[in-house]
């Protein structure tokens, strides 16, 4: 029962090339809620920034500004080394988030034993045994005794969902969770957690660039562009009536068997940025890339609402806002058809 | 001396060991044995004579008697009263040698374990800490290198006066002078280590920095401690017998440097007493091979390489237990295209100690201009497919059976597994290329792009002119979305997507009939795959070649080739149309590799994680199809 307030996160690496200091924003203003029993998506390409705010969330970061606040069932703030039985974590690679050199059972026990879930050997084998019939690995006896070589990948990400609820975590935060997997065991991982979820009203941050898992095991979706959220709302609402023209192109390239043929086709935007842009500095971070860049973008747009809840850090947005919420609702379901009405709403606001 | 690995670590081991509790104590044989090397002629033979000469020096001096009782019995050779004969003044060099073995294994133990210590200390502590702490032990470590070890070694020993210069003494100065380079390794290895993702899962969950270096970091470097504790001990022997030999070394011991010190002030060689001077220096020879060698062994733990081969051969085990109903070799309809390439009946196997059949009797037929897919999980053996497609297969792969035709623009047929030497090579890029996976990352950092692409055509057109040469570099870059002006950059300076497109570029300079792509985008994030997808499609219509696309993203195949090719476990297990593979799918794998993947615009239903989902979670239902696949799938 553990919420997690996220508020204007900001992360900046320090570049040094030669003499010269430039800064790297990795996360730029980053605000999100995780309340129990959903799932908060968090989209975007290879060097968005999405796991730099995973691991701050974490805290194997420090922000550089900004604050991760996680709020107990009593409402009061979780401090100092609680914070870590609450919030807990799932790392992308199954292959190397466990110690090659230790047995299953450790990997659960000493999580069990650092915060005080267990006491006594009996009764901590017995919690851990537990652990593992509940993501689905048994017979548990034979698998604490195992080492991770001895799994398969999606073996091994069972454990470390595990090991990321043993010490009773509320919030789980999802690093890519499934992306080194087999395609065909994904979905078993994805709908553990989901079930998981369930069960103990977890509040999770399921961190991915696939729109298709991103809309159908989470709540909302958070889009994230060069360290900047860039559109915000419902997951069936952010992928099928995208708003922000990044969110288009990146729906528009994710691969699909019903639009044989359309490959040809030209692209909503450019594939790539067609050069760096300053690393900090005002303005849209997408205006290079867009094919409805304005003299505007050069000033950074706000989070303009699009509809219930949903939001697009875009100038197109910026006054047509209230009126075309309406019509987002009729057009909800229509995917494309609205998408194409709202960009011709844009352009005229 | 057996075992190592335990030596190595002996300040660190008892705070390691205890909070293990149950949770190692099951099976405590399972991690100690994955650290110990395999058995080995080589680790056998080291064994045997570093124990031999352990022995040796250990018990050696018992049974010998006083090896500094004098007699007359001067510069005798080896036989009755002397087994190895004895010294100018009478000495016994049995009773010697037994002596200073013992003295000189007991300063190489001491060194090795005082260096290694050091150097651990130094090293893993920094590594793991970073900041200032890093930076300072880096520049204890570095300036201790610098400083020439022998030279220091000399004058320490030397300005200590000769009295005081017990063998503690020098053991000390060899550990001080021994343990940097070994620091600067650790420190490497722990800077890798501290940014796996167990290091971090460890610290999330809460465990305090010196549990997470002792029982996380620790045991996985223990090889690499052992290692270098074995080379430690080497290093001192040698250096203490150098020391000796000068006669800057310890004082009122016997070591076999002072053994040899005395033979050559005793002139044993001018005297032909061999006896004197060959035993020490065969023991230490010795004793340094039999570390050398269990050094190999150990290294053999270490090299990554020997690892994946054991893995490699367990994953063999799924491939060969596979049954399954056989391909459908003929395409589902008539290929209205001319064929360009035709693999019939292809069997691979890998001749490891366990064979494993990586492909299974795969036919297939390419034609001319067709995007054909090659669909399947890891480990299906499309990539060996691919790799035996082009020959590019090396031992302990084999083509068993089989034939591979390629159809050539002027109605030639060559048989690519018959091509040998200069005829293979010259066909692989000129007719048929390839792009793999990491390819952008196979360009070379410190040539540019043009160099690159034009030592191609040097090599495969060699009457082309430099002026051609650049001007058709410039045509394939602009081909595949690249501006010519990047000719000049060097592959640092592009992104990654670039360099696949530069790498997709060097595979179409030579006008290929059929290019292999294996897994070309799946290190590429979706807007940059789409935009190098269409290139490659656009392409194909341009200049009508072939394409064998190899990857795991069934609906990427599904909405870009003509036909597609499932694969499992070394078999094709349906081939046919794409449109067709879509909409009716016969095998149920093929099934099951289009549920995996939920349609990104379609309904949620076979999907939704909430409601009724959740009561078939595990079970039945779809997800539970997956969640059984995944426990049965061992790898």
């Amino acid at each position: 029962m553990t919420t997690l307030e996220v508020r204007d996160l900001v992360k900046d690496y320090t570049l040094r090339s030669g003499l010269r200091r430039s800064t790297l924003r990795a996360a730029d203003r980053v605000s999100f809620t995780l309340v129990p029993g959903r799932t908060v998506a968090l989209v975007g390409e290879s060097g968005s920034g999405k796991s730099t705010v995973a691991r701050m969330i974490a805290r194997l970061e420090k922000p550089s500004s900004g604050s991760i606040t996680a709020l107990g069932p009593d409402g009061r703030r979780v401090s100092g080394r609680a914070y870590r039985h609450h919030v807990q974590m799932v790392f992308q690679d199954p292959f190397a988030s466990l110690n090659p050199f230790h047995t299953i059972e450790h990997h659960l026990i000493r999580p069990l034993r650092l915060h005080g879930r267990a006491a006594g050997r009996a009764q901590t084998r017995r919690l851990a045994g537990e652990l593992l019939e509940r993501v689905n690995l048994t017979p548990a006896a034979d698998f604490a005794r195992r080492r991770p070589h001895e799994l398969s990948g999606g073996q091994r990400q069972r454990v470390a969902i595990a090991r990321a609820l043993a010490p009773g975590a509320q919030v789980v935060i999802a690093d890519e969770p499934v992306s080194m997997l087999d395609v065909s065991i994904r979905l078993g991982v994805l709908n553990l957690l989901a079930r998981l979820q369930r069960e103990e009203n977890l509040a999770v941050l399921y961190i991915t660039h696939d729109l298709a898992t991103a809309r159908h095991f989470s709540d909302d979706i958070l889009v994230m562009y060069r360290g900047r959220v860039v559109e915000s709302g419902p997951a069936d609402e952010v992928i099928l009536s995208p708003r922000h023209p990044y969110t288009r192109l990146l729906a528009s390239a994710a691969p699909d068997p019903e639009a044989r043929g359309r490959s040809l086709e030209p692209m909503p935007a450019a594939a790539e940025p067609a050069g760096p842009l300053p690393p900090t500095g005002p303005g849209c971070r997408f205006r290079d890339r867009c094919p409805s860049a304005m003299p505007v973008c050069s000033r950074t747009p706000a989070d303009h609402p699009v509809g219930p809840d949903h939001y697009a850090a875009c100038w197109l947005h910026a006054e047509s806002g209230r009126e075309t919420s309406g019509a987002v609702a009729k057009a909800g379901p229509g995917g494309k058809a609205g998408a194409e009405d709202n960009s011709g709403a844009g352009r005229a606001g | 001396m057996t075992n190592p690995v335990p030596l190595s670590t002996p300040a660190e081991e008892p705070a390691a060991a205890p909070p293990e509790g149950s949770g190692t104590r099951a099976r405590p044989h399972g991690a100690w044995r994955a650290l110990l090397p395999s058995r080995s002629p080589k680790l056998i033979t080291g064994l045997i004579l570093v124990t031999a000469i352990g022995l040796l020096g250990l018990f050696g001096p018992m049974f010998a008697g006083d090896p500094d009782a004098i007699s007359d019995a001067s510069f005798q050779p080896p036989g009755e009263g002397a087994l190895l004969g004895t010294t100018q003044t009478g000495q016994d060099v049995l009773a010697q040698l037994l002596h200073a073995t013992r003295g000189s294994l007991q300063i190489g133990l001491l060194v090795g374990v005082m260096a290694t210590v050091l150097s651990a200390l130094f090293g893993i502590l920094g590594g793991y800490f970073g900041g200032v702490v890093d930076e300072s032990f880096s520049l204890l470590s570095n300036v201790m290198l610098v400083i020439p070890g022998l030279p220091l070694v000399i004058v320490i020993a030397g300005f200590v006066p000769a009295a005081d210069r017990g063998w503690w003494t020098i053991a000390v100065v060899l550990a001080i002078t021994g343990w940097a380079a070994a620091s600067r390794v650790l420190r490497a290895q722990t800077l890798s280590l501290r940014s796996r993702d167990y290091v971090a899962a460890a610290r999330v969950a809460g465990e305090k920095p010196w549990r997470i270096v002792s029982v996380e970091i620790l045991p996985n470097l223990l090889p690499l401690l052992a290692s270098q504790f074995v080379f430690a001990v080497i290093a001192a022997i040698l250096a203490e017998a150098g020391l000796s030999f000068l006669g800057l070394g310890a004082s009122n011991s016997e070591t076999l440097g002072t053994m040899l010190y005395y033979a050559q002030n005793g002139f044993a060689l001018q005297r032909e007493a061999w006896w004197w001077f060959v035993p020490p220096g065969l023991v230490i020879a010795l004793f340094g091979c039999g570390l050398a060698l269990i050094n190999f062994a150990i290294d053999e733990i270490i090299n990554p390489k020997l690892r994946n081969t054991r893995a490699g051969l367990a994953e063999g085990g799924v491939a060969a237990g596979a049954a399954g109903a056989p391909g459908e070799p003929a395409p589902g309809e008539p290929a209205e295209r001319p064929a360009v390439l035709t693999i019939s009946g292809l069997n691979v196997v890998y001749r490891t100690a366990r064979p494993v059949h990586a492909v299974k009797d795969v036919s297939l037929t390419l034609g001319r201009g067709e995007i054909l897919g090659l669909a399947g999980e890891s480990g299906c053996g499309k990539t060996t497919l691919a790799y035996a497609v082009s020959r590019l297969h090396t031992p302990p792969a084999e083509i068993s059976s089989g034939s591979v035709t390629f159809h050539d623009r002027d109605g030639r047929d060559i048989d690519l597994l018959a091509l040998e030497g200069e005829e293979l090579r010259g066909f692989r890029w000129a007719k048929l290329s390839l792009v793999f996976q990491g390819a952008m990352n196979s360009l070379n950092p410190v040539i540019s792009i043009r160099e690159q692409l034009a030592d191609v055509l040097t090599t495969h057109r060699p009457g082309m002119s430099a002026e051609q040469r650049r001007a058709r570099c410039a045509e394939v870059l602009r081909l595949v979305g690249v501006d010519p002006v990047r000719l000049d950059s060097f592959p640092h300076e592009l992104s990654g997507g670039m360099r696949q497109r530069v790498m997709i570029a060097m595979a179409m300079l030579l006008d290929p009939q059929v290019m292999v792509m294996d897994e070309p985008t799946t290190a590429l994030d979706v807007v940059v795959q789409r935009g190098i997808l269409r290139e490659i499609l656009r392409l194909r219509g341009e200049l009508g070649f072939a394409v064998v696309f190899i990857t795991h993203d069934l609906p990427l195949l599904l909405e870009l080739s003509d036909r597609i090719a499932v694969m499992k476990d070394g078999e094709v297990v349906e081939y046919g149309p794409a449109e067709r593979l879509y909409r009716a799918p016969e095998h149920p794998y093929t099934r099951m590799l289009l549920d995996s993947f939920p349609s990104l615009t379609g309904a949620r239903g076979a999907f939704l994680r909430d409601g009724a989902a959740a009561r078939h979670d595990g079970r039945t239902a779809l997800p539970g199809q997956h969640t059984h696949l995944s426990e049965g799938a061992p790898r």
